[in-house]
């Protein structure tokens, strides 16, 4: 029956779409140019540290950062650290932004929406095509952290917020772990980016549009008399990821991060569809 | 028109979704308890019995004092805000773990940073992330054997219950408000109500374990405010043996490491706070409205000339007001010091009396 064939050929042309966008946002020099832009902050981080003469006292700037010294393993979290706030919704608001709008206002859309692939699936691909650079550009962090980390500092057992010592192997599991949380968090701002990149046909509306939202989101969380709005705020659990370097792990804000942007997507995602289905398109 | 309507529906279906179950779900948690009736004597007798050595579960507390609230940014590791007033009257999350009378383990866990007291034996290590620290102290081996592990600053729901209930006399109505839920588990509330009407503390609630008679929650109200003042709860508990090696403990390589007599007479860890008997303080009156007074000394001076001194208070009659919600402390122009959880009229009268 052609009804059945099409049911099962359908998934097919899913994956084979999402390679297709996969392929097109990774070949874009943009998204490499965001990438090396996020690997050269642990990197100078790292050169700062190492060929300044003193060594940063305990508790001044990002946390971590008078532990690189003795542990180069360090210079991944601090990296992490500087980006969670602003360079990584920087480019992650750039990508997401850019989805719909983009092929809107480079005349593609039609095109997409030609093709039997419909406006539901051409939503998901885009969507998980900004999930795997939410997870791309946190391992750029994390990696390039790690490997000048290496590179320049001596390397030994790591010491965890408790005071507790873990193994290397260990640690580089942690580091993982860390990693997975942040990009578990920028989920959320890859939804709102869509489905504000469906409101416009000027991608670079969308991409500005979310980029502010993360920076207000995180000025509200900042300011304890709206403390009732806090647990509601997407960026509210950027920096729990501390939990993860405790013994034993406290999971409670991995979980908490992991509903909150969860059921940012479910909204955003709907809205997106709402939008995106009953649009008019014109280019 | 019709068609383009329905497609915003998923949107609107998820949005209620979402709002229910963060309607819903705090209420399950609080549903309501029926547990058979019990005087407050047996409540009492219940806390007075319970044994509970071993535990480990996350303590919340939240203090809504009145001070003033400052925003929190940056990356750095964050304690240092919640520690300049002391940890009894921050809020802070922290987790504890005891074992017997002789193994504790707290750890507040601030943002990217962590304080950590570790008791083990006659061991006691203090340990802040933030500075890389670690506070070494021997407890005298009378000590070693008290009962009741107790967590240095971090004070459990349990500890805190045993000091009020410890307090309770004639000057005090106690009586069991309604079944409550706390971290999962049923419990019967007691309530303290002051009988004394000069005084900030509108009532003391504690909430006991229906089951083992552990205190699970102790929250202040304050007159005339909403919100407790003061509340510290468990928010998951645990009743059974931790793993034994949460707390050994062996400071991290490059961490500074700091040997510290324990003062012989005392067996809570208060180490950072050497007690000063140079000015003894004395009582005026006693119950609920008590005033704490301390006569004018070398202390008192090193309070007034700290500069944090004349952002906190405010100038009243006589003196220097510092007020929360509930403890006002006055400091006369002469230099003494007047505390009491009553209006500043009582403190006035009091530093004005002959």
């Amino acid at each position: 029956m052609p009804s059945s064939q099409l049911l099962r050929s359908r998934p097919a042309v899913g994956w084979a779409l999402l390679a297709s966008e996969l392929s097109v946002l990774f070949r874009r020099r943009r998204t490499w140019a965001m990438l090396l832009a996020l690997a050269a902050v642990p990197i100078l981080i790292a050169l700062a540290v190492r060929l300044s003469s003193a060594t940063p006292p305990p508790g001044r700037g990002p946390a971590f950062l008078d532990q690189i010294t003795q542990n180069g393993l360090f210079v991944g979290a601090v990296g992490l650290i500087v980006c969670v706030p602003l360079f990584l919704p920087l480019t992650v608001g750039v990508v997401a932004g850019d989805t719909i709008a983009g092929e809107a206002s480079a005349g593609t859309l039609r095109y997409l929406l030609v093709a039997p692939a419909g406006r539901v699936r051409l939503l998901l691909v885009k969507f998980a095509a900004a999930v795997v650079f939410c997870v791309a550009a946190t391992l750029a962090v994390a990696v390039a952290g790690a490997a000048i980390g290496i590179a320049l500092f001596p390397v030994g057992p790591v010491t965890l917020l408790s005071g507790d010592t873990i193994s290397v192997g260990e640690s580089l599991l942690r580091s993982l772990l860390v990693a997975a949380y942040i990009s578990v968090s920028l989920i959320g701002l890859s939804a709102i980016g869509l489905f504000i990149s469906t409101l416009t046909d000027v991608p670079v509306g969308a991409m500005a549009s979310t980029i502010v939202l993360a920076v207000v989101s995180q000025v509200l969380d900042s300011l304890p008399q709206l403390d009732w709005l806090h647990p509601w705020l997407f960026s509210h659990y950027w920096l729990g990821f501390g939990d993860l370097l405790r013994q034993p792990i406290s999971w409670d804000s991995f979980g908490n991060n992991a509903i909150l942007q969860a059921a940012y997507v479910l909204v955003f995602a709907a809205l997106a569809y709402g939008r995106f289905s009953s649009k008019d398109i014109l280019s | 028109m019709n068609r383009a309507w329905k497609r915003w529906v998923p949107a609107g279906v998820v949005v209620a979704v979402i709002a229910s179950a963060a309607i819903a779900v705090p209420l399950t948690a609080s549903a309501a308890v029926d547990l058979p009736t019990k005087t407050p004597q047996q409540v009492l007798a219940l806390v007075a019995r319970s044994h509970v050595g071993s535990l480990s579960g996350t303590i919340e507390q939240t203090s809504n004092l009145g001070l003033p609230q400052l925003p929190t940014t940056g990356t750095g590791s964050d304690s240092a805000a919640s520690s300049a007033l002391g940890l009894l009257s921050s809020s802070y999350t922290a987790r504890v773990y005891l074992d017997g009378p002789t193994k504790a383990r707290a750890q507040v866990m601030d943002k990217l940073a962590e304080r950590d007291v570790i008791r083990n034996g006659s061991d006691v290590w203090l340990y802040s992330s933030r500075d890389n620290t670690a506070i070494h102290s021997t407890l005298p081996a009378r000590t070693n054997k008290r009962p009741g592990a107790t967590t240095g600053e971090v004070k459990t729901p349990g500890e805190l219950a045993t000091k009020l209930l410890a307090a309770v006399d004639s000057t005090t109505t106690v009586s069991v408000g309604n079944d409550t839920r706390v971290a999962g588990r049923t419990a019967y509330d007691l309530v303290l109500t002051p009988r004394a009407t000069g005084t900030l503390v509108g009532s003391v609630s504690i909430a006991v374990d229906s089951e083992t008679g552990l205190p699970l929650s102790v929250q202040l109200a304050a007159r005339g405010q909403k919100d407790p003042a003061f509340s510290v709860a468990f928010s998951s508990l645990t009743l059974a043996a931790p793993s034994a090696d949460v707390f050994s403990f062996t400071p991290p390589v490059g961490a500074k490491v700091k040997e510290q007599a324990m003062p012989s007479h005392q067996g809570a860890m208060k180490p950072l706070r050497p007690e000063t008997d140079a000015v003894k303080p004395s009582m005026i009156g006693s119950g609920w409205d008590a005033v704490l007074s301390m006569p004018a000394g070398a202390e008192t001076a090193k309070l007034t000339s700290s500069p944090l001194f004349g952002k906190l208070t405010t100038t009243v009659a006589g003196g220097h007001l510092f007020h929360t919600a509930l403890v006002n402390v006055l400091v006369t122009n002469d230099g003494r010091v007047f505390a009491g959880s009553v209006p500043v009229e009582r403190l006035q009268a009091v530093a004005s009396a002959p």
